[in-house]
């Protein structure tokens, strides 16, 4: 049995401690040993996004990650985008609204994707979100309803810009896509 | 039969609203399989065989069993030796004296952790003799083959099914004198096509819990389209009373047709029987490849004979499908296959047959329109280029021989509602039929028709004293939207509420509403039947209610706003949840689907091992694209598609939309990029990285038109929507390329590869421009 490392990270704006094996991932953390399971896994290998959360800010495949070398570093799941009052923030209605999952198991991936571009690129050109949600597979909608809630979803932050104020990225980085 | 379309007006069907389970989606909250949590729970892990094709000459898990950690082991030693209940018995839970695909359950391990599972899998014994796999259609029909199933004379099977050999289904449609008239005809055309094997593609792999109950009974928790008949066959393997199974549903994370057949349950479920303790069972990707339940490859041929007039006299066509090693579900595609080929065209005279082989490869299964995508690709295709034969533009060519109403069907059955020029000329007009294209672009076209399905479905509705409305169906929420969007709108129709105030209770076997599951277009058709006689009853018991309460006559009542109030005065009425509290707390009513007889056959000779050539409530469904095609590498760019279809009612028309949208970018992957490739060793491509489904970056703008042509079968007249998007669109695609190139394209997906060669070849090739010049192309 491989040693156990202690690791301290902030999930969701808490601050956890959790001792994890050298090689368990960021997702096996996230869900396992947190119980955020709403973060999901279709493939364990960096290819479908479902696994997707904020590393300081930056959308990673949580499968990828080693839980190790997210010590110090902050991490929002799908669980993270909601007020302190159970309220949706602006994306998440968005979906809603336009109707963009069907099975919803892209969709906390697709989320807290479009909330880092949003906060990168408050204006996105249809491009813009097609690029930046390249990494995340949708088998059921056709992605033609995502781009439309991203739309939308820019719109309302525009319109109310301090809602709902999330840590700011840390630094921008390129985009990800499929091997 | 009841009413299937109410008289009056409607105010919630054909409106749009969020699905009911949206919220709990975009929270993260939805729980599916894998985030159930299950203290003390075992993990399990699946021994598969390395081989194609090998002799299983001895099976020792002594070892394994020794090994820390290990609860239980299932294999073929200590599993019912009794085959799986389909059409022909051909099939065992582990693979017994031959493993016959490579990925075939050989044995399964339950322990404490994951880890200590896959350890013992290393440790079990088996002693394999390997033999020569079967891998394509032509080894598989070749003179002297070797046998997939040695032993198939000895199988039993159901009354009709054909199999002989590599052979496991066959069927055939004729009409009319096809040899002569292909003799007499002015112009024969003959195309042939071949197709590879695709994944369902859902995003979350198989998974399931299983525990055994003190009572002797088994708790199963699983991802299905179709628990209700699962349960049934699981109780029945394992001498089980079904009363003391139970398979409670999850929210699924898409199915497609993937999840209709046990896979993960099985297994989880052979182990728990042997344990204590939940047995847990979660594919990884890999393994849900291996699993898989895949669209089936094949090929056709196809052969028309045209009259100078563009008038279609005969075809002949036949398809060869890929059923893999097991017949499971995978003559479905071979039977649709036959009644798809020539519609919806007017021929006098058709042979129509396809055939159904074994191979050393993953099982075919019914994915999302079993045949659909393949058979109307290659009519479609083949359709252009007889226009193309006798100079007609598409659309022409095809409004000139469509079926129009009170036609037949190629087995005889006289059509109504025959919408078929409808759509054609929605998706022509949409997508700018007739206007120059820019070089290197091209248009296409396609259309096809499907069917509705009506399964046996139960629902149960009810009102309670604090007003909430609830409902309670068999059928799962995989993602479609059925059970979360048209059966709220059902309910909330006729109790004059709104779809978001109804609860939907997820499919739960311990609930006893039957549903015989997702499949076949079947969701809206048939729960909604059940939903909507629940409904009406309780709408009657709500009004009756209030005639008393508000002393007012029966008519005069309205049901609005969540509230019974007299016509001109709402202020004199009494809200849903008090008209309950005055029924004694609740208002509830059952529901059913209705005996709904199959459409009757004029022709039933022209059959020949056909149980599927009556279709109910058939729907037509067009298709255009518009596709920019690389000249110097053959890459080709879907721009657009619309997608024209006639859903009977538009119950839930955002949901509609929806499954038209996804369909049209599953088509898309069919017709470029989607293959599965098969070496010495099975399939290559396990992984999301090497098999191409569509990103969002390779959608293109889709628009959806949603035509009525309300069904007399259905509930408010509605048909079945969910496999009918994802038919056509692909066939359109090819139909681009075709116009895109001047070359038709033959062999499905068009890699990039295929289109450069069609290219070089129609560069080459001045006959073939010549019948059909580059200058028609570019208006289309
Ligand atoms: S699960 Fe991480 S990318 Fe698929
Ligand atoms: S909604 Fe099912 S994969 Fe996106």
């Amino acid at each position: 049995m491989p040693k156990r490392v202690p690791i301290r990270i902030c999930v969701n704006g808490q601050p956890r401690e959790a001792f994890v094996e050298p090689a368990a991932s960021l997702l096996e953390l996230v869900r396992g040993t947190f119980g955020l399971t709403g973060t999901k896994e279709g493939c364990g290998t960096g290819y479908c996004g479902a696994c997707t959360v904020l590393l300081d800010g930056q959308p990673v495949n949580a499968c990828l990650v080693f839980a190790v070398d997210a010590d110090h570093r902050d991490v929002l799941t799908v669980e993270g985008l909601t007020t302190h009052e159970g309220g949706l923030h602006p994306v998440q209605d968005a979906f809603v609204a336009c109707g963009a999952l069907q099975c919803g198991f892209c969709t906390p991936g697709m989320l807290v994707s479009t909330v880092a571009l949003l906060r990168r690129v408050p204006y996105p050109s249809e491009a813009d979100i097609r690029a930046a949600l390249a990494g995340h597979l949708c088998r059921c909608t056709g992605y033609r309803s995502i781009v439309r809630a991203v739309t939308r979803a820019a719109a309302a932050l525009a319109a109310n810009p301090e809602n709902p104020a999330l840590p700011q990225p840390a630094r921008p980085r390129g985009m990800r896509s499929r091997a | 039969m009841p009413e299937a379309i109410p008289s009056g007006g409607r105010s919630v069907v054909g409106t749009r609203h969020p699905r009911s389970d949206a919220v709990a989606k975009v929270r993260g909250e939805a729980a599916y399989v894998a985030d159930l949590t299950f203290p003390g729970a075992l993990e399990a892990a699946v021994l598969r065989s390395p081989h194609p094709f090998a002799r299983i000459k001895r099976i020792d898990v002594s070892r394994a069993a020794s090994l820390p950690g290990v609860a239980a082991i299932a294999y073929a030693g200590n599993t019912p030796a009794i085959p799986l209940d389909f059409a022909i018995k051909d099939q065992y839970l582990f693979a017994r004296t031959y493993a016959r695909y490579a990925g075939e359950p050989v044995a399964a391990v339950a322990a404490h952790t994951k880890r200590q599972a896959e350890a013992a899998l290393a440790a079990i014994d088996v002693d394999y003799e390997v033999l020569t796999p079967v891998l394509s259609i032509d080894e598989a029909l070749a003179p002297g083959a070797p046998l997939v199933h040695p032993q198939w004379r000895t199988y039993e099977r159901s009354a009709g099914r054909v199999l002989r050999g590599n052979v496991c289904g066959y069927n055939r449609i004729r009409r009319g004198n096809v040899e002569r008239a292909l003799k007499r005809a002015w112009a024969v055309v003959e195309s042939r096509f071949t197709f590879s094997a695709g994944i369902p593609g859902y995003l979350e792999p198989r998974a399931a819990v299983a525990r055994r109950e003190p009572d002797g009974g088994l708790t199963v928790w699983c991802g299905s389209q179709s628990p209700y008949s699962n349960r049934e066959e699981l109780a029945a393997f394992f001498n089980l009373p079904l009363d003391k199974v139970r398979f409670v549903n999850q929210f699924v994370g898409g199915a497609f047709g993937g999840k209709i057949l046990l896979a993960a349950e099985w297994y989880a479920a052979a182990l728990a029987l042997q344990c204590d303790r939940p047995v847990r069972l979660v594919f990884s990707r890999h393994e849900d490849g291996l699993h898989v339940f895949a669209r089936h490859g094949g090929r056709a041929l196809i052969r028309s004979g045209v009259a100078q007039d563009g008038g279609l006299t005969a075809m002949q066509a036949s398809f060869v499908f890929d059923g893999g090693a097991y017949s499971g579900y995978g003559n479905g595609a071979a039977l649709i296959a036959t009644m798809l080929v020539s519609a919806p065209y007017r021929i006098p005279n058709l042979d129509l047959e396809a055939t159904l082989v074994y191979t050393n490869k993953q099982i075919a299964g019914p994915v999302r329109a079993p045949g659909g995508p393949q058979a109307t690709f290659a009519k479609e295709v083949h359709i252009d280029e007889v226009a193309a034969r006798v100079g007609c533009d598409p659309v022409t060519f095809r409004l000139r021989n469509m079926w129009d109403e009170e036609d037949e069907s190629p087995a005889g059955q006289r059509l109504r509602g025959v919408s078929a020029k409808r759509v054609l000329q929605a998706a022509a007009d949409a997508i700018g039929w007739g206007t120059p294209c820019r070089p290197n672009r091209g248009r296409g076209i396609a259309c096809s028709w499907w069917f509705s399905s009506c399964g046996r479905s139960e629902a149960r509705v009810e009102v309670r004293a604090d007003g909430s409305v609830h409902v309670t169906s068999g059928n799962p929420e995989v993602g479609t939207g059925a059970a979360t969007g048209s059966l709220p709108i059902i309910v909330a129709e006729h109790l004059g509420t709104s779809p978001g105030s109804v609860f939907l209770h997820l499919a739960d076997t311990a609930d006893a509403a039957y549903d015989s599951g997702v499949g076949g277009s079947a969701s809206t058709f048939s729960a909604g039947w059940a939903v909507l006689a629940a409904a009406r009853d309780v709408r009657e018991q709500l009004l009756s209610v209030a005639e008393h309460a508000l002393e007012a006559r029966r008519d005069d009542i309205v049901i609005g706003e969540g509230r019974l109030f007299v016509r001109g005065s709402p202020e004199h009425g009494i809200s849903l949840g008090e008209a309950a509290a005055l029924a004694g707390g609740v208002v509830c009513a059952t529901g059913a689907t209705p005996q709904i007889d199959d459409p009757s056959l004029e022709h039933p000779a022209r059959l020949e091992h056909h149980e599927f050539a009556a279709w109910l409530a058939p729907s037509f469904t067009a298709s255009a694209a518009e596709v920019q095609v690389d000249p110097e590498t053959g890459r080709v760019t879907v721009e657009r598609i619309v997608t024209a279809q006639d859903v009977g009612t538009a119950i839930d028309p955002a949901g509609i939309e929806g499954q038209i949208e996804g369909g049209a970018v599953q088509a898309l992957g069919f017709a470029l990029s989607e293959e599965l490739q098969f070496g010495p060793h099975g399939i290559m491509n396990t992984g999301l990285g090497d098999y191409l489904m569509p990103t969002i970056a390779d959608a293109p703008d889709i628009q959806p038109i949603i035509i009525e042509s309300p069904s007399h079968e259905g509930p408010l007249g509605a048909k079945g929507v969910g496999e009918p998007p994802v038919t056509t669109p692909g066939a359109a695609i090819g139909n681009a390329v075709y116009h895109a190139t001047g070359n038709p394209p033959h062999d499905v997906p068009l890699t990039p590869e295929r289109v450069w060669r069609g290219l070089a070849q129609s560069r080459a090739d001045t006959t073939s421009a010549a019948e059909f010049p580059h200058e028609t192309a570019k208006t289309r």
